[in-house]
C-alpha cells in the first residue's frame, strides 16, 4: 500500500506543519536578511542606536546600480563565468570516463580509489591549499586561468566521480551487451546508451561543479591573490577590505548567490530518479 | 539462414567447468531449444554463440565460417535477452531502428522493415511509446521485432518468455512459432521450461551440468529418454523411478522392485534377457499407470499393483494420486477426475510394461532405448 495515502492524525499533522515552517524559516531567514540589506538605504542600517527595521524605510536599488556601473564588476563576473564553465568542462571530461570505468570494470583497488578520492575532500581547504598553491607556483600556474581551473577541478572531481559512478552503476549491463550484439562499438555504446541514461546524474554533477567553482574563495585567493585576474568572490573580499557600507556588500552577495539559488532549483529536477525504469522486466 | 556447428566446445569460469566438451550441429532454419535446469550452462552456451563470452576451447561455425575470434558486433546474429534490454530512453520505433542505424541501413529500407515487422508482432500504434509505457507482452514483442529487423542468420533467444504470466506465455509461444514459420530463421532458444521446449522446438538439446544429455526431437526425448536425468526432467508429473533387478518370473521377463514384479512387454523380451540379474532403475511415467477401474482390457504386460492412497492432487481435468506400496515405496499416477478416490483408500493399478524404461544404476543411461 502507498504510505502517502495513510491520513495523519491531527496531532501529527500539527507537528509536521510546525516542523516544516520552522525548516523553511531557517533556510529563508538569512536569504531575506541578505536581500533586505542589499535594498536598504543607509539610514536603515546606521540607525544611531534605534533598532534596525525589518524592512528598510526607503527601499532602493542604488547599491545594484552602483555595482552595475563599476567596470571591474563585469570583468570579475566574466572571469568567474569563464573559470566555472571551464572547470565544468575539464572535470566532466576527466570525471565521466573515470566514473564509467569505476562503475563498470573490475578496477584493482576500486574501493581504495573511491575512498582516496573522497579523502581529498576530508581535509579543510585551508589546510590543503598551501601545498597545492606551492606546487602550482612551481609550475607557474599561479595568476593564470588554467591554474584556477585545475585547482577547482581538483576540488570538483571527487564529487563528479562519485555522482557519475552512481549514475552509471544502476544501468543494466544487458543494455550494453544488447547494443554490442546489435553492432555498436564501445564508443557508440557509451554515447548512445550509457550517457543518455546517466544524463540526470551527469547534469547534477555539472551544476554542482559550476557552483563549487563559482563560489570558491580559498584556492582562488591563494592562486590569484589580488593580481590581474580576479573572481567575484575575490572582488567581494577586496571590497570588504575597504569597509564599504553593508548594503553594497549585500548587493554583491546577492549577485554571487543568484546562480546558486537558480541552479539549486534546477538541480532538484535532475535529482529525481526513475529514468531507467522500464529497461528490464 | 545458416547452420550452427559447435565442435568440442569447452568453457570454465576459474575452476568451475561450465561446459565440458560439447558438440552440436544445428540445421539451417531449425528451431532448437537449449533446455536444462538453472546452472546447466545453457545461457553460457548461447552467449558464446553471440560472442559475449569467449570460447575456451573448440570451434564455432555459423554458415560454414569460423566465428571463434570475431567480436559480437560482426557476427550474423541477433539476440533477445531474458530482460528484453529495451533502451528505456528510446521509443519503440527508435528501439527497433537502433541496430539498423548503427549498421547504416538506408532510411527507405528501415521504413520497409518497420512496415513489415510492426504488423507481424502487433505493435502498430505503439511506435511512439517508451518501454515503461508497455506491458510485459508488448516489451517482449518489441525485443523480438528489434532482433528480426536486423535480418540475422541466427536468432538467439534467452528465456524470452520467463517474465510473462502463464496465459501470455502461451500466446507468445504460438506467436514465436508463427514468426519462425514466416521468417524461417535458425533459432536457438534457451529455456528451463520443458513445456516451452516440447511445444515449440524441432529439436531439444538437453543439458545437465555442462554435458549434453540428449539432442533429439521432442517426441523422441519424451518416448525414449537417454538417461535418468532426461527421463525425470521431461514430462510432468515427473517419472516414477524404482530400484530393482531384472529377473525371470515363470516365462515372463521383468523387474523385481520393492512394489513387486513388473512385467516387461514381449517385444523387448529378448533384449531384456541379456540384462538378467542386472541392478537397474525402472522408470514409469504417471501417465502409463492406469487405475484398474478405467482399464477395459488387461494386456499381457500389464502388472497389477495394490496400493494405499496417500494424497490426491487435483490438476483440473485429472487428478494426481500419490500412493504407496507394501514396503512404503511411493508411486504417482493419474486418474480421470470422475474416479472418486480418497486418502487411505486401497486401490489396484496396472503398470503398462511397454512403457517401462530401464536405466543402468551406475551410468544412469537407458538400457533399452
Amino acid at each position: 500500500m502507498d504510505r502517502r495515502n495513510v491520513p495523519l492524525g491531527p496531532a501529527y499533522r500539527l507537528v509536521w506543519i510546525v516542523g516544516i515552517i520552522g525548516a523553511i524559516f531557517l533556510v529563508v531567514a538569512p536569504l531575506f536578511l541578505l536581500f533586505k540589506y542589499s535594498v536598504s538605504d543607509i539610514g536603515s542600517i546606521n540607525t544611531g542606536g534605534a533598532p534596525i527595521p525589518l524592512w528598510p524605510h526607503e527601499p532602493t536599488f542604488r547599491n545594484f546600480l552602483y555595482l552595475f556601473s563599476d567596470g571591474q564588476f563585469y570583468s570579475v563576473l566574466l572571469n568567474s563565468l569563464i573559470i566555472a564553465t571551464m572547470t565544468v568542462c575539464f572535470s566532466m571530461l576527466i570525471g565521466i570516463p573515470a566514473s564509467y570505468v569505476l562503475a563498470r570494470y573490475e578496477v584493482p583497488g576500486r574501493k581504495f580509489v573511491l575512498i582516496g578520492l573522497i579523502s581529498v575532500r576530508l581535509f579543510p581547504d585551508i589546510a590543503s591549499v598551501i601545498p597545492v598553491a606551492e606546487l602550482f607556483i612551481r609550475f607557474n600556474a599561479h595568476n593564470t586561468y588554467w591554474g584556477v581551473i585545475m585547482a577547482h577541478s581538483l576540488l570538483a572531481l571527487p564529487y563528479v566521480i562519485f555522482i557519475g559512478t552512481s549514475a552509471f552503476e544502476p544501468i543494466p549491463k544487458d543494455l550494453e551487451q544488447q547494443a554490442i550484439v546489435m553492432g555498436a562499438n564501445r564508443f557508440q555504446v557509451f554515447s548512445k546508451v550509457l550517457v543518455p541514461l546517466a544524463i540526470p546524474g551527469l547534469i547534477a554533477a555539472a551544476i554542482y561543479t559550476f557552483l563549487l567553482s563559482w563560489d570558491e574563495f580559498i584556492f582562488a585567493y591563494f592562486l590569484l591573490g589580488l593580481g590581474k585576474i580576479s573572481t567575484l568572490t575575490l572582488y567581494l573580499k577586496q571590497k570588504l577590505a575597504f569597509a564599504p557600507p553593508q548594503n553594497l556588500l549585500a548587493a554583491i552577495s546577492v549577485c554571487l548567490s543568484f546562480p546558486v539559488i537558480l541552479f539549486s532549483l534546477l538541480l532538484q529536477r535532475y535529482m529525481t530518479a526513475g529514468v531507467t525504469s522500464g529497461a528490464v522486466k | 539462414m545458416a547452420e550452427v556447428i559447435l565442435k568440442d566446445i569447452r568453457k570454465s569460469f576459474g575452476e568451475n567447468k561450465v561446459i565440458e566438451s560439447l558438440s552440436l550441429s544445428i540445421g539451417s532454419g531449425e528451431f532448437v531449444t537449449l533446455l536444462g535446469p538453472s546452472g546447466c550452462g545453457k545461457t553460457t552456451l548461447l552467449r558464446m554463440i553471440a560472442g559475449l563470452e569467449p570460447i575456451d576451447h573448440g570451434e564455432l561455425f555459423i554458415g560454414g565460417k569460423k566465428y571463434n575470434s570475431i567480436s559480437p558486433q560482426h557476427r550474423p546474429i541477433a539476440m533477445v535477452f531474458q530482460s528484453y534490454a529495451l533502451f528505456p530512453h528510446l521509443s519503440v520505433r527508435s528501439n527497433i531502428l537502433f541496430g539498423m542505424k548503427i549498421k547504416k541501413v538506408p532510411a527507405s529500407t528501415m521504413e520497409e522493415k518497420l512496415k513489415w515487422v510492426l504488423p507481424m508482432l502487433r505493435l502498430e500504434g505503439l511506435e511512439k511509446r517508451l518501454p515503461k509505457e508497455l506491458s510485459g507482452g508488448q516489451r517482449q514483442r518489441v525485443a523480438l521485432a528489434r532482433a528480426l529487423v536486423l535480418d540475422p542468420e541466427v536468432l538467439l533467444l534467452d528465456e524470452p518468455l520467463s517474465n510473462l504470466d502463464a496465459a501470455l506465455r502461451e500466446a507468445a509461444m504460438e506467436e514465436l512459432k508463427r514468426v519462425h514459420h514466416q521468417v524461417g530463421k535458425t533459432i536457438v532458444y534457451v529455456t528451463h521450461n520443458q513445456v516451452e521446449a516440447m511445444s515449440m522446438s524441432e529439436r531439444i538439446v538437453l543439458l545437465n551440468d555442462g554435458r549434453l544429455e540428449q539432442f533429439d526431437r521432442p517426441r523422441v526425448v519424451y518416448d525414449s529418454p537417454s538417461s535418468i536425468f532426461t527421463a525425470q526432467f521431461i514430462g510432468s508429473p515427473a517419472m516414477n523411478m524404482l530400484n530393482g533387478q531384472v529377473v525371470m518370473k515363470g516365462e515372463a521377463v521383468g523387474v523385481d522392485t520393492s512394489l513387486g514384479f513388473l512385467t516387461l512387454d514381449r517385444e523387448r523380451e529378448s533384449k531384456a534377457r541379456a540384462l538378467l540379474s542386472r541392478e537397474v532403475v525402472a522408470g514409469v511415467r504417471p501417465q502409463n499407470i492406469s487405475f484398474v477401474e478405467h482399464s477395459i482390457s488387461r494386456r499381457y504386460s500389464d502388472t497389477c499393483l495394490e496400493l494405499t492412497v496417500d494424497l490426491v492432487e487435483s490438476l483440473g481435468d485429472r487428478s494426481l494420486i500419490i500412493a504407496r506400496g507394501g514396503k512404503g515405496t511411493i508411486l504417482r499416477f493419474l486418474i480421470t477426475r470422475e474416479a472418486d478416490i480418497v486418502p487411505n483408500q486401497k486401490v489396484a493399478v496396472f503398470v503398462d510394461g511397454r512403457k517401462i524404461h530401464l536405466f543402468d544404476t551406475q551410468s544412469q543411461t537407458n538400457l533399452l532405448p
